[in-house]
């Protein structure tokens, strides 16, 4: 065994906090939701923006670092630049988030500090995977999103910092522009372009696909980075022709993503609907429905619709992806640190006995009633609703939480 | 004159169970080729079911250790080939029966 490299497979005590603390931003998330108000939810609203960087920087970018851990060299092919990096980037990225919140919520003054400590823990973060793709001596399309996202991801945090700064009156900025640029550089270039990347290289693998055309992808990804470009270079230079051909370009690009999955489904030999499979579905129809959203809010220019749009690609599309994805990551490092030495010695369990049925079910359940209800109360402004999808969201959180931590010790 | 025919080695190595669908490597369809020669030498030709699969070095120790619990075996040489790609069609009944193929 010891002829082994252990490249391909982290040890596990350097990517478990990232999904244990990840988990716990989640339920904080949906604890989150009851500061909003319905009758004037707006997203400048300091409730709406601790929330979203709750979300997307506690638990999204906390679990998607971690996960790339594992998974870069997987896509790579090449073993990390340095591995260990990352025993330096959650630590940051908790404390930098946990500033943040506090900053948005209570205490302006915060924010530089905030975003400082997460501009550092992303740096380090894409320094390391900047320097492991330097490794690879040919990039591929999915080695290229992976380059193309982090890129991306680079620009979003100067932008976010630099929109920090403005917050605490160190600086002087258009925050509404440099916000525009910040959103877009993070979540449709880094985190959509890394799911539309590597959701390619995992739902064939756990669905066993094979056999079909990456030029869907090819397209809809040199159409979402023209978009985001678009995007980032109208707020910069207040240009708006730029800023609406740039979500042309990106609204243009999901159809391709969409119709690539759709063939995967199609043909997937495995058929079994697992929670990883009901969570990939749930995350998909979660995703056309906020395009549908977002469209009505272009059509008809009514807040609550790109209000609604956002919660949907949020929790129902980003949260489903990676809970979904969670079932496959920790069981697999789980197993390959404590039974794969086994192998060939002792009945050994397999991946799926690890994942426990009643809490993951649970979860998909109270999660999934949880985003309806609060997409329906954000577009009807009914509080009662939204309180209630909040408390169907907390139960599903915990029952989250509950499960990662069943396969987490799972002997 | 050879140690051990195909069907002996497809055996030995059907002890090797993919942990991520539960079945083992040869009803999945993933060992091409099995020989060996008269001294004990084993070539094996294989395939996975992704270029990604992160246990890809792990599998392939597993496929060396079951040769290796045969007696009188000297050396085990496996090589992992992508053509042809494998698919679906390639594994056994039971296997596209259970997965809904």
């Amino acid at each position: 065994m010891n002829s082994i490299s252990q490249d391909f497979a982290p040890p596990f005590k350097l990517i478990a906090p990232f999904f244990i603390i990840g988990g716990f931003f989640y339920v904080l998330a949906t604890l989150a939701i009851f500061l909003f108000h319905a009758q004037d939810l707006v997203y400048t609203s300091p409730a709406v923006i601790s929330f979203t960087h709750l979300f997307l920087l506690g638990f999204v970018m906390m679990t998607i670092f971690g996960a790339m851990a594992q998974l870069v060299p997987v896509v790579l092919e090449v073993g990390h630049f340095g591995v260990e990096l990352f025993y330096a980037i959650w630590p940051l990225l908790l404390i930098g988030t946990l500033l943040m919140i506090v900053g948005f919520l209570y205490l302006p003054a915060l924010l530089p500090y905030g975003g400082t400590v997460v501009l550092i823990s992303m740096m380090i973060f894409v320094g390391e995977i900047f320097l492991t793709i330097k490794k690879v001596k040919k990039l591929n399309l999915v080695m290229s999103s992976v380059l193309i996202s982090n890129t991306f991801l680079f620009f979003g945090i100067i932008f976010g910092l630099l929109m920090a700064l403005s917050y605490a009156g160190t600086i002087s900025l258009d925050i509404s522009q440099m916000l525009r640029a910040h959103v877009y550089s993070v979540i449709g270039g880094y985190i959509g372009i890394t799911i539309m990347g590597l959701s390619i290289v995992l739902v064939p693998m756990f669905t066993l696909s094979h056999s079909f055309s990456l030029t869907p992808l090819r397209i809809s990804i040199t159409l979402m980075s023209l978009g985001v470009i678009s995007v980032i270079l109208s707020a910069l230079f207040n240009i708006n022709f730029l800023e609406y051909l740039g979500y042309f370009l990106s609204f243009l690009s999901l159809p391709f993503y969409f119709y690539i999955i759709y063939i995967i489904y199609k043909t997937r030999p495995r058929k079994e609907n697992d929670i990883y499979a009901i969570s990939m579905m749930f995350a998909y129809s979660a995703m056309l429905v906020a395009l549908f959203l977002a469209i009505a809010y272009f059509l008809l220019h009514k807040e609550v619709f790109l209000l609604a749009s956002a919660w949907v690609l949020f929790f129902g599309f980003f949260g489903f992806m990676i809970t979904g994805h969670i079932y496959k990551i920790i069981p697999f490092l789980v197993w390959f640190e404590r039974f794969s030495p086994l192998v060939g010695k002792q009945k050994i369990p397999m991946l799926a006995d690890m994942v426990p049925y009643k809490s993951s079910q649970a979860q998909f359940v109270f999660s999934s009633i949880g985003v309806i209800l609060v997409t329906i109360a954000i577009l009807t402004k009914s509080e009662t609703l939204l309180h209630g999808g909040a408390s169907f969201l907390f139960f599903g959180g915990l029952a989250f939480v509950r499960s990662m931590l069943y396969m987490i010790n799972f002997k | 004159m050879s140690m051990y025919t195909k069907d002996e080695l497809f055996q030995a190595i059907s002890t090797v169970i993919d942990p991520e669908v539960g079945f083992n490597l040869v009803e999945m369809g993933l060992i091409y080729d099995a020989s060996s020669d008269d001294e004990g030498n084993v070539k094996v030709t294989m395939t996975l079911s992704t270029k990604a699969c992160p246990l890809h070095q792990m599998i392939i120790q597993w496929v060396k250790e079951a040769v290796e619990k045969l007696p009188n075996i000297k050396d085990v040489d496996i090589e992992v080939v992508w053509e042809p790609a494998w698919n679906i069609s390639m594994a056994d009944d039971n296997v596209k029966k259970a997965l809904g193929a």
